[in-house]
């Protein structure tokens, strides 16, 4: 085991607290000067910073969508109606494509002369050009819809996953006690799939935060203005635009908090339930 | 073979079916673009093998796409050899560090890659000198993969009988033997597992192969096509064949390997 906790260490568990350490000073990546918590103060005064943290914000309103989307899907497969098996691998396929390839195709999607329009107009509803990608919370969208798309793969499969494990008996039972269809799966179904939703979402929200740096590189870089400019992407624009690695490392920490408050409570809820 | 549907399967087929083009339209797009000129995307009728020609001459696809190989190879090797060793030590030797040492395993899943790029990279450029090659990016991404990999090598090591182990020592085997002997010819899925799992993650990868190959000439595919697109070329037909020569190797793993994948990503839930 001593090698693989060398190279954790080496790669992940140092550059972290050196992160903590940094994110303290002022940074450039050669010389380093403490500062204290003035690094966090004078960001959290900085209206972007806040412009910013919204971004991440609104992703969070699409989790819903990204969750219910597949677990709807989820039901018409476990139908098995004849085929599932081959839309299950269809559905499942954009979990192999990587980002880049998917931020391409989905930017002539939403592009002026792309499909989206074309779609419109062949309903007859031309009126309604589109131009997504050219307005701050427009483009927002146009990167939350294809994250959603993209992560139907998964949690299909994660739902999927969980419904085979669901005890028919008890269905049957309350059926004959009369519950309704809608009884049956509010009180049965869900309670039984809720792990099976607790790692969809934890899933989703780590994607949601810490993917989507390659897709908002490909389809907007961070635009229009800080429209798509999540956390993670500021990350990476503070530190190799514009050599400010200090608040590079600062929202680094900041990111890595979230997640860590995000992880520990999902282990609190497993264990207090079990 | 006579199918038979009742109505409701009949309507349940067909929202799959119109969910189904939805989630492989882009496919068609790549494959159908890919083979037009600018003209004929932006218009003129007919296909042809132009944009292929130019993706050849604008992107070393060919040195890419070795270069994609190496650094999977190299740092799946590495995951390999540090997650099935620790995660065997893990279940079947235990000591008094274990619990700890797999909290912090685990508790390393939890740290965005975002958090430690930043130091990574400075580190690695200041006092490794580790960017000029491929090590840079290899490193890392074992650095990454190995604590997931970990977490799965334990739990399934951890399903392994103790009794076979004890056994095995009863008749005089040492711990590496039983471990190369007995545990891992037994592991063989949840490998397959990470060895997909991991290929089609670093394969995919831009973020860190961005930062950590400096020299062009060591690029990966995807990286190289991102850097394609980034360099603002409006020549969407020659994007789209790129897009799909870098998608294509980690499709065919995908095709082949499902059940693996799936099993990989549903090991998080525990039972």
């Amino acid at each position: 085991m001593l090698p693989a906790l060398a190279l954790v260490a080496a790669f992940l568990g140092i550059p972290i607290l050196q992160a903590v350490y940094y994110s303290f000073t002022q940074w450039d990546g050669l010389t380093a000067t403490w500062v204290g918590i003035s690094t966090y103060t004078h960001e959290l005064r900085y209206p972007i910073f806040w412009r910013v943290f919204e971004n991440n914000g609104l992703l969070l309103l699409g989790i819903p969508v990204a969750m219910l989307l597949p677990l709807g899907i989820a039901f018409l497969l476990n139908e098995k109606v004849p085929g599932w098996r081959f839309f299950r691998s269809i559905y499942f396929l954009p979990t192999a494509i990587s980002w880049v390839v998917i931020g391409m195709v989905s930017l002539r999607f939403f592009a002026q002369q792309g499909l989206l329009n074309g779609i419109l107009k062949g309903f007859g509803l031309g009126f309604i050009h589109t131009d997504l990608l050219s307005s701050e919370r427009g483009a927002l969208l146009a990167v939350a819809i294809t994250f959603i798309w993209s992560m139907i793969g998964t949690n299909t499969i994660i739902f999927l996953t969980g419904m085979a494990t669901l005890d028919h008996s008890l269905n049957e039972a309350a059926r004959m006690d009369g519950a309704s269809n809608f009884r049956v799966f509010r009180s049965i179904t869900l309670p039984q799939l809720r792990r099976f939703i607790q790692f969809s979402f934890i899933i989703t929200v780590i994607s949601a935060f810490t993917a989507l740096f390659s897709l908002i590189f490909v389809m907007t870089e961070g635009g229009p203005g800080f429209g798509t400019t999540t956390i993670e992407f500021f990350i990476y624009e503070n530190a190799f635009s514009h050599s400010d690695y200090g608040t590079g490392a600062m929202l680094g920490v900041i990111l890595f908090f979230m997640m860590a408050v995000l992880g520990i409570g999902q282990l609190a809820i497993m264990r207090s339930k079990d | 073979m006579k199918i038979k549907m009742k109505g409701k399967q009949v309507v349940i087929f067909i929202i799959m079916s119109l969910l189904a083009v939805v989630m492989i339209y882009p496919f068609y797009f790549m494959i159908n673009t890919s083979f037009k000129s600018n003209a004929q995307f932006l218009g003129a009728p007919g296909h042809s093998f132009f944009s292929w020609h130019k993706l050849f001459k604008a992107l070393p696809v060919g040195h890419q796409l070795l270069n994609s190989t190496v650094v999977c190879t190299a740092s799946i090797a590495i995951i390999l050899f540090v997650s099935t060793l620790a995660g065997f030590s893990l279940a079947k030797m235990r000591s008094k560090a274990s619990p700890l040492f797999f909290l912090g395993i685990v508790g390393a899943m939890l740290i965005p890659l975002q958090s430690i790029i930043i130091n990574a990279y400075v580190n690695e450029a200041n006092h490794f000198n580790l960017l000029s090659g491929y090590w840079g990016a290899i490193l890392l991404y074992s650095a990454l993969g190995t604590p997931f990999a970990t977490f799965l090598m334990t739990s399934y090591f951890r399903g392994l009988p103790d009794d076979l182990i004890e056994a095995a020592i009863c008749d005089g085997l040492s711990y590496p033997r039983v471990f190369t002997r007995i545990a891992m010819p037994l592991a063989v899925p949840a490998v397959v597992t990470i060895i997909v799992l991991q290929f089609i993650q670093i394969w995919d990868d831009l973020l860190v192969g961005l930062l950590f190959i400096q020299d062009p000439s060591y690029r990966t595919i995807t990286v190289g096509l991102g850097a394609l697109s980034a360099g603002r070329t409006t020549d969407i037909p020659v994007l789209m064949a790129g897009s799909l020569i870098s998608a294509i190797p980690a499709v065919v793993v995908y095709l082949i390997f499902q059940r693996q994948l799936v099993n990989g990503l549903t090991a998080g839930i525990g039972k």
